[in-house]
C-alpha cells in the first residue's frame, strides 16, 4: 500500500496531468525559446510545446530546415513573437496562418506600448520588460482554449497565475536596478535587444549594431559610442548569448586606446533562453540572471571579474 | 593600453586607424594580385574562392568551437584552395568551359555552405548564430589584432608576386611561349589562383564576398585603362586599391550609418568610371578625340591594333 502510495507521488510528478486519451490535448510549435516558456507556463501539462529554435540560436537570421515545416505542419496552434522578429519566417508564418491558428503575441499588445523603429515596424523584443510581457498569457490562454474547451478554465486560471507572477517579477527587478548609480545605468549591449528592458527599468540602453542583428554598425557609429563610453566613464558592456561580439571587441579597444577601460560585464540572455537546467532556462530565471550580471558589472566595477570570452 | 602612432592617433579616432591600416592593405595586395588575375583572365575565380570559404568558416566552428578571425579564416581558406583546386581539375579533365565551371564551384560550394550552417543553427551550435553574415564583413569591428593579420598576409601575397615576377609576366602575357619554353604553366596558374583565394578570404572580414571580389577586380581594370606594361599596372592597381580602402574608410567614417566595405567598394568603381572616360588612349575621350583627328577608317584601324 505504502509503496502503491510512493508510486502515485512520484507518477504524479513525472507524468503529466493527462487528457481522457492520456494525449497532449494541444501541439504546440513556438518559433523561440522565450515564446515556447509563456506557452508552456500558461498550458502547463496539458499540452505539448516544442521550439523551432534551440537555445542559443539567433531569431533574426534563423532560416526554417524542411524538419521545421514538417514540425509547423503537424501543430495545432503555432505561436510566434511576431513584430518581425522572426524575419526569415516571416513568410512561412503567413502561409501557415490561412490554415491554421497561428498567434503573433506582438501582433496582440496596444500599439502605443511598442517602441517604434521607422517604416511602421516596431521593436520585437517584448520579453524583457515584465509589465509588458504580462499582457501576453492571455492571447495564449484564448488561442488554447479554443481548441480545447475542456481546458479553457485551467489556462484562464494559470495565466492569470503567471501575469501575476510577472507583475512580482517586475518589482523585484526594479529594486534590484535601484544599486547602479544613475550615471552608470548604462546598458551597451552587441544589438538593440534591451531597449523595452530599458523603458521599463529607467537604463539607457545601446546597441551597437542596431535593433536588428541582420544591419550593420557604420565605422562613425563606432568612433561615437568610444567617444560615448569614454565621456560617461562607462565601466563594462555586454556580450549577449545569441550575437556574435566582434562589434564589441572593438569597441573595446578603442577606449582602451583613449585610456578607459571597459570590461566585459559578462553575457546576457537576449534573443534566445539558457538550455534546461541553466540559469536563464526560463524567461523568469533569464530576466533574473541578466539583472545579476548587470548590477554586479555596472554597481560596483572593481567587485565584478572579467568574464572571459569563450 | 595600446599607444597610438604619434600624430595620426591624435588626429584621428583609434577605430578609423585602425579600420584604415586594415582595409588599406587588403585594397593594396588585392590590387595586385588582381592583376595577374584579370590578366590570366580569372577575374571569377575570386568570387568562387569567396563563396567556397563559407563550408569552411562553418566546418572550423564546428570542429573548434571557437569563432575568433583566425580560425574562422584558417577553416575558409582551406575550403577556398579545396574549391579552386576542384575548378582546375574540372577544366583539366572534363573539357567544361571556364565560366560554366566556376559558376558550379561557386555555386555547389556556396549551397554546401548554406545548408551546413543551416543544420548548425538549427541544432542550437553555439556561435553558428548568423554566422553567413561572414560573407558579408564587417569592417568597423576590425581590431588591432585583426588588421595586424590583415597587413602581415598582404605583405606576404604582394611579396610573392614580386618573387614570382618573371614567372608571372610570362604565364600572364604570353601563356603560349611559356608553354612552349617548358614552363610549368599550370603550376603557376595553381599559385597564382592560389593567391587569389588567399587575398579573397583574407578579405572577408574588412569587406565581404562580394566586395572583395570586387576589389580583386576593379582596381586591376582601372590600371589597364592607364597602362599596358605589366610593373606599372601592378603598382597603379595596389595603389588604386589602397587609396580606394583609405578614402572609403574616411569617408563611412564621416557620417553615420555607412557600411564601410560598401563605400570602399564605391570609391574604387568611382576611379574605374574617371578612368573610363579620361585615360590616355584607352579612354573614350581620346578615342574620341583620336577619331576626329584622324577620321573614321583610321579610327577603328587604331582601336584594332590595341585589342
Ligand atoms: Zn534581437
Amino acid at each position: 500500500m505504502l509503496r502503491l502510495m510512493i508510486f502515485g507521488v512520484i507518477a504524479s510528478l513525472w507524468l503529466p496531468v493527462p487528457t481522457a486519451w492520456g494525449e497532449p490535448a494541444v501541439r504546440v510549435v513556438a518559433t523561440t525559446t522565450v515564446v515556447a516558456d509563456l506557452v508552456r507556463q500558461v498550458g502547463g501539462d496539458r499540452i505539448a510545446v516544442e521550439s523551432l529554435m534551440a537555445e542559443g540560436v539567433d531569431p533574426h537570421s534563423y532560416r526554417a530546415t524542411p524538419r521545421d515545416a514538417n514540425r509547423l505542419a503537424r501543430a495545432e496552434l503555432v505561436v510566434a513573437n511576431g513584430l518581425h522578429l522572426e524575419g526569415k519566417l516571416a513568410t512561412l508564418l503567413s502561409r501557415l496562418s490561412s490554415r491554421r491558428p497561428v498567434v503573433f503575441l506582438g501582433e496582440s499588445l496596444p500599439e502605443e506600448r511598442l517602441l517604434p523603429i521607422g517604416n511602421g515596424l516596431f521593436d520585437p523584443h517584448i520579453w524583457f520588460d515584465a509589465a509588458l510581457w504580462s499582457q501576453c498569457p492571455t492571447a495564449v490562454a484564448a488561442a488554447l482554449g479554443k481548441l480545447d474547451p475542456a481546458g479553457a478554465a485551467n489556462y484562464r486560471q494559470r495565466a492569470a497565475v503567471y501575469t501575476t507572477r510577472l507583475a512580482h517579477l517586475d518589482t523585484q527587478v526594479r529594486d534590484r536596478l535601484a544599486a547602479i548609480p544613475a550615471r552608470r545605468r548604462v546598458l551597451i549591449t552587441a544589438h538593440d535587444a534591451f531597449r523595452y528592458f530599458g523603458r521599463a527599468y529607467d537604463v539607457e540602453v545601446i546597441g551597437v549594431q542596431g535593433t536588428s542583428t541582420e544591419s550593420e554598425a557604420g565605422l562613425a557609429d563606432m568612433n561615437r559610442l568610444v567617444e560615448l563610453v569614454v565621456s560617461r566613464q562607462i565601466p563594462a558592456v555586454f556580450v549577449e548569448t545569441s550575437v556574435s561580439d566582434r562589434n564589441l571587441m572593438a569597441l573595446q579597444e578603442g577606449a582602451a586606446a583613449r585610456g578607459q577601460q571597459v570590461r566585459l560585464g559578462g553575457r546576457l540572455y537576449s534573443d534566445a533562453l539558457g538550455a534546461p537546467g541553466s540559469d536563464g532556462d526560463t524567461l523568469e530565471r533569464a530576466l533574473l540572471a541578466n539583472v545579476t550580471t548587470i548590477v554586479r558589472a555596472l554597481a560596483d566595477p572593481e567587485m565584478s571579474a572579467e568574464v572571459a570570452d569563450e | 593600453m595600446m599607444p597610438l602612432p604619434g600624430v595620426l592617433g591624435a588626429l584621428l579616432p583609434y577605430n578609423t586607424l585602425v579600420v584604415a591600416c586594415g582595409v588599406a592593405a587588403v585594397g593594396c595586395a588585392a590590387g595586385v594580385v588582381g592583376t595577374l588575375g584579370v590578366l590570366r583572365r580569372r577575374a571569377l575565380v575570386a568570387d568562387a574562392a569567396a563563396h567556397a570559404t563559407l563550408v569552411g568558416v562553418a566546418l572550423a566552428l564546428l570542429v573548434t568551437g571557437q569563432r575568433s578571425l583566425a580560425v574562422l579564416l584558417a577553416g575558409g581558406l582551406g575550403s577556398a584552395i579545396l574549391a579552386l583546386g576542384l575548378l582546375v581539375l574540372i577544366r583539366a579533365v572534363t573539357r567544361t568551359r571556364d565560366d560554366a565551371a566556376t559558376a558550379i564551384v561557386l555555386s555547389v560550394s556556396f549551397g554546401l555552405g548554406i545548408v551546413l550552417i543551416s543544420g548548425m543553427v538549427a541544432r542550437g551550435v553555439p556561435g553558428s548564430g548568423g554566422l553567413e553574415r561572414f560573407l558579408l564583413g564587417h569592417a568597423a569591428a576590425l581590431t588591432a589584432a585583426d588588421a595586424m593579420l590583415l597587413g602581415t598576409v598582404s605583405v606576404l601575397v604582394i611579396l610573392a608576386v614580386a618573387i614570382g615576377l618573371k614567372e608571372a609576366t610570362m604565364v600572364a602575357f604570353d601563356p603560349a611561349f611559356a608553354a612552349a619554353a617548358g614552363w610549368p604553366a599550370a603550376m603557376i596558374d595553381l599559385v597564382l589562383v592560389a593567391l587569389v583565394a588567399v587575398m579573397v578570404v583574407v578579405g572577408l572580414p574588412a569587406a565581404g564576398a562580394v566586395l572583395v571580389t570586387a576589389l580583386v577586380v576593379i582596381p586591376p581594370v582601372v590600371a589597364r585603362q592607364w597602362t599596358d606594361r605589366l610593373v606599372p599596372m601592378l603598382v597603379l592597381a595596389g595603389g588604386v586599391g589602397l587609396a580606394s580602402g583609405v578614402i572609403g574608410v574616411a569617408v563611412s567614417s564621416a557620417s553615420p550609418r555607412l557600411p564601410t566595405g560598401p563605400v570602399v567598394v564605391l570609391v574604387a568603381a568611382g576611379c574605374f568610371a574617371v578612368s573610363l572616360v579620361v585615360a590616355p588612349r584607352r579612354g573614350l575621350l581620346a578615342r574620341w578625340r583620336a577619331g576626329h583627328r584622324r577620321g573614321r577608317t583610321d579610327y577603328l584601324l587604331m582601336t584594332e591594333d590595341h585589342r
